[in-house]
């Protein structure tokens, strides 16, 4: 896990020190209907949302080999909502016994010229998408259900165009370190989608 | 062969001489024909002896047949060749021979039949007859044979019969319990664990975050005896709830003078309440539909006792849905009074609020002592019974432990509309102001407004406190009312009211001088702590929530209308007011607060009257009178 460049004291104690616990898998278009159905059935008793959001990434390149990520993301659908800052730190696979990816995770709400500060501060924008789908809540567990438009004119978030055929499928937690509990529930909550979606640990680095 | 007719007719045999063989040269050798003693012996070898005596065997009558029927050919050399060295009519001789003989025993047998005394001839009966039986017992024996047989047929259509009425009921049994199972399902969420059928009683998807787990099990009840009369209310559904949340329980909340002994605290109230045994659940069970205003609650409880009856009809009281709503309101008193305790010991009060094991003790003014208790009866029937003898039941806040229930239901629905889906869709849960904090640059003070939250027990008392404190302006203004008669004193109390503002409006008249004086209207706006009186002309007073407070306010409105009312008085007569003051600082001194003093003359100036209005200790109202020319005179009027 890299430290941010900005500040090299570890960040630790209060609620900054959180985790997010991590499970992925894809649905086919054809099928997201069911799996709607099913995660209507399953999860808190609340009004289906649906989202529409502008994610932006940053790099940061320091002396160190790897750069340093931040995702800076919108709501185009609702009004009056921060802009939400997001660092993630490196994931970690972890053993059997646990069974959620965990990455550190710093969740900062901001204000809409958050852009322009992180430019300045020197970072710049490696890539940009739109993500469009459902959102759902089981206790403190999240699950995201979203399709991934590609931007095609740089800034414009008018013309998009989907990425594939498929919906992303994530299932998060967002707790504080060490609470290898919740990935037994999430775990559990995955076992009840399993016909429909399989949601598993993926460990990104295997992709690249 | 020969003959000496007309037509000669010769007859030889077809074919005069047999050959024998033919040699090479052409020579046929004949055989030699028979001769005719040899043809006749010839022929009488070949009659077939054996084949008539078989058959006189076996037919009574005499006669052979085939005596004279040419035997077969073929015989003709087998026979010749059994007997070759006999001569020729030996056979013919025997069989001849036998045949008398049996003829003859034929002849003697029916010489003997004849007579009919030694022999008779009977014709064959096929079966010989059974053992000779009266054939009356025989029809019987056989009636009862066909009866048996029809009896097997019916009892065996009876057995099936009987089988397949059992079978039906067996399976109304089932399926009643499905049909049990499906109304139980539209009321509760019910889910299947392995071979169990668990229910929730939680109000935990409502927005309860009580940790209790709430679970009841379902049973099947069809253990019962199928030849006993099935009880009434059989029901083959039945509920295993947890026992904890057995038997009935509800909150009780009063408010009391100071006790004599907090030491005792504890043992106080767990009291079993004489009630019907539906009743309690069907009462919560309306509390939790009824999301009227918190105002009106008299109405309200009216309401609520007239639809407790109606629920209970609606239902025909099944016992599972009794049980189990009995048992989801021992959960529901159970989370208010665990977040009512947790409150209690959280909140940092001046006097600090006592748990004290089934009671929150509270002192929402002094001298005075709220009390929340849980009763929980199960089937303890030993629970402290002084308890309930020492505690009237009109210490019963009602409305209180009403709005005791609606707060915490407003509390659930706030904790499940409280939160709201994160946009984008990557933020973390929490609410959307707390969010904004940052960006908006909050002070501490907006922070501050966004936490502090109200909680139920901070809102129950100062609910206490309101309706302590109206019913204290009440008792002191009728108290008022019926200790002084003149100048009366009314109050109209509002209907509608806020649980923690409501009205009255007091008026204070002369009785049967309305016409002539104003009376004063004055009108109390009762808080949690304090008073605030508007007169008609806009002015505001605020009392505190001590008694005396509001009385000597009273008093001194009542003697200042006493005073306008005498000048009103000698204006009509004609007098003249000479001097007119609300509080006088001359004179003895009053227990309370000052005299009001008014002066009038006589309409020639002859006479002059002074009188001064004041309370004494006894709160009665005097007016001493000096008549000031002649002689001075000193009467008390007691009104």
């Amino acid at each position: 896990m890299e430290a941010p460049p900005v500040t090299m004291m570890p960040v630790t104690g209060g609620t900054i020190n959180m985790m997010e616990y991590l499970l992925q898998g894809s649905v086919l278009d054809q099928s997201l209907e069911s799996l709607l159905h099913r995660l209507r059935g399953l999860c808190d008793n609340m009004e289906p949302e649906t989202f529409l959001d502008h994610e932006m990434v940053f790099l940061l390149k320091g002396q160190q080999a790897s750069p340093f990520v931040l995702r800076a993301r919108r709501s185009m659908d609702k009004t009056g909502m921060p802009w939400h800052l997001r660092y993630l730190g490196q994931p970690e696979i972890g053993d059997k016994n646990r069974h959620a990816l965990v990455r550190n995770c710093v969740d900062i709400a901001t204000s809409e010229n958050l852009t322009d500060f992180l430019v300045e501060m020197g970072f710049r924008m490696d890539h940009e998408f739109v993500a469009k789908g459902h959102v759902f809540r089981k206790g403190i567990m999240k699950i995201v259900v979203y399709k991934i438009f590609r931007i095609l004119m740089p800034g414009n978030t008018e013309s998009i165009e989907p990425l594939s055929l498929s919906y992303l499928v994530e299932l998060s937690v967002v707790a504080p370190a060490g609470q290898d509990m919740v990935s037994d529930d999430m775990r559990n909550f995955a076992e009840q989608l399993k016909p429909l979606v399989h949601l598993e640990k993926i460990d990104p680095k295997r992709l690249m | 062969m020969s003959g000496a007719s007309a037509v000669r007719i010769s007859i030889e045999s077809a074919c005069e001489k047999q050959v024998q063989e033919v040699g090479l040269d052409g020579s046929e050798t004949y055989l030699q024909p028979l001769s005719m003693s040899q043809n006749l012996a010839r022929l009488a070898q070949r009659i077939d002896f054996s084949q008539g005596s078989g058959s006189e065997e076996d037919e009574p009558g005499p006669g052979g047949r085939d005596w004279a029927s040419p035997g077969d050919a073929e015989d003709e050399e087998g026979l010749v060749k059994f007997q070759p060295s006999l001569w020729p009519w030996d056979s013919v001789r025997n069989s001849l021979r036998s045949a008398l003989t049996e003829t003859c025993v034929l002849y003697d047998v029916l010489g003997i039949l004849k007579d009919k005394k030694f022999m008779t001839l009977d014709p064959v009966v096929q079966d010989p007859p059974p053992p000779k039986q009266n054939p009356q017992f025989l029809q019987l024996i056989s009636k009862k044979k066909s009866l048996a047989g029809a009896a097997q047929i019916l009892l065996k259509g009876a057995e099936r019969l009987s089988k397949s009425v059992a079978e039906n009921q067996e399976n109304k049994r089932q399926r009643d319990f499905n049909s049990e199972l499906l109304r139980l399902r539209q009321h509760w969420k019910l889910r299947k664990v392995g071979d169990k059928i668990l229910g929730d009683l939680s109000y935990r998807s409502a927005g309860s975050l009580f940790p209790h787990h709430g679970t009841f099990e379902v049973i099947k009840n069809t253990d019962i005896d199928l030849d006993k009369k099935i009880p009434e209310d059989y029901c083959p559904l039945d509920v295993q709830i947890p026992s904890d949340l057995e038997g009935s329980a509800y909150i009780k909340v009063s408010i009391q003078k100071q006790a004599p002994d907090i030491g005792d605290l504890g043992t106080v109230n767990l009291f079993k309440r004489p009630l019907p045994k539906s009743k309690p659940a069907a009462e919560v069970k309306l509390l939790i539909h009824l999301s009227l205003p918190a105002e009106n609650q008299v109405r309200l409880l009216f309401q609520f006792q007239l639809c407790t009856f109606y629920e209970i009809e609606i239902f025909g009281a099944p016992h599972w849905q009794t049980k189990l709503e009995a048992a989801q309101n021992v959960l529901l008193c159970k989370e208010i009074f665990a977040q009512l305790s947790r409150e209690a010991v959280q909140i940092k009060s001046q006097i600090p609020h006592i748990v004290v094991k089934n009671q929150i003790i509270s002192q929402p003014f002094p001298g005075l002592q709220l009390s929340i208790s849980l009763c929980h009866s199960s089937n303890d029937k030993k629970s402290q019974k002084s308890a309930s003898d020492r505690q009237s039941p009109e210490d019963h806040l009602y409305v209180l432990e009403h709005n005791l229930h609606q707060l915490i239901r407003e509390f659930h629905k706030q904790t499940l509309s409280s939160t709201v889906m994160p946009h984008p869709a990557s933020a973390p849960f929490g609410h959307k102001r707390m969010k904004l904090a940052g960006p908006q640059a909050f002070d501490k003070n907006d922070i501050n407004s966004l936490q502090s939250n109200e909680g139920l027990l901070e809102k129950i008392i100062k609910q206490a406190k309101h309706i302590f404190l109206r019913r204290r302006t009440a008792r002191t203004i009728d108290s008022l009312a019926s200790r002084i008669e003149d100048p009366q004193i009314q109050a109209h109390w509002s209907n509608i009211n806020d649980v923690y503002e409501s009205s009255v409006k007091v008026l204070i008249t002369s009785q049967g001088y309305e016409q002539i004086c104003k009376s004063i209207q004055l009108q109390l706006n009762i808080g949690v702590e304090q008073i605030r009186v508007v007169h008609r002309d806009g002015r505001v007073i605020t009392l505190s929530h001590q008694e005396q407070e509001l009385q000597d306010f009273l008093l001194s409105q009542m003697s200042q209308h006493q005073v306008h009312a005498v000048q009103q008085l000698a204006k009509v007569m004609g007098w003249h007011v000479l001097s007119f003051s609300n509080h006088v600082g001359l004179g003895p001194v009053e227990s309370i607060g000052n005299a009001s003093a008014i002066t009038v003359a006589s309409p020639n100036g002859d006479y002059a009257i002074s009188g001064s209005i004041s309370f004494d200790c006894d709160h009665k109202m005097y007016l001493r009178v000096r008549f000031s020319s002649c002689f001075l005179l000193e009467s008390i009027s007691r009104y």
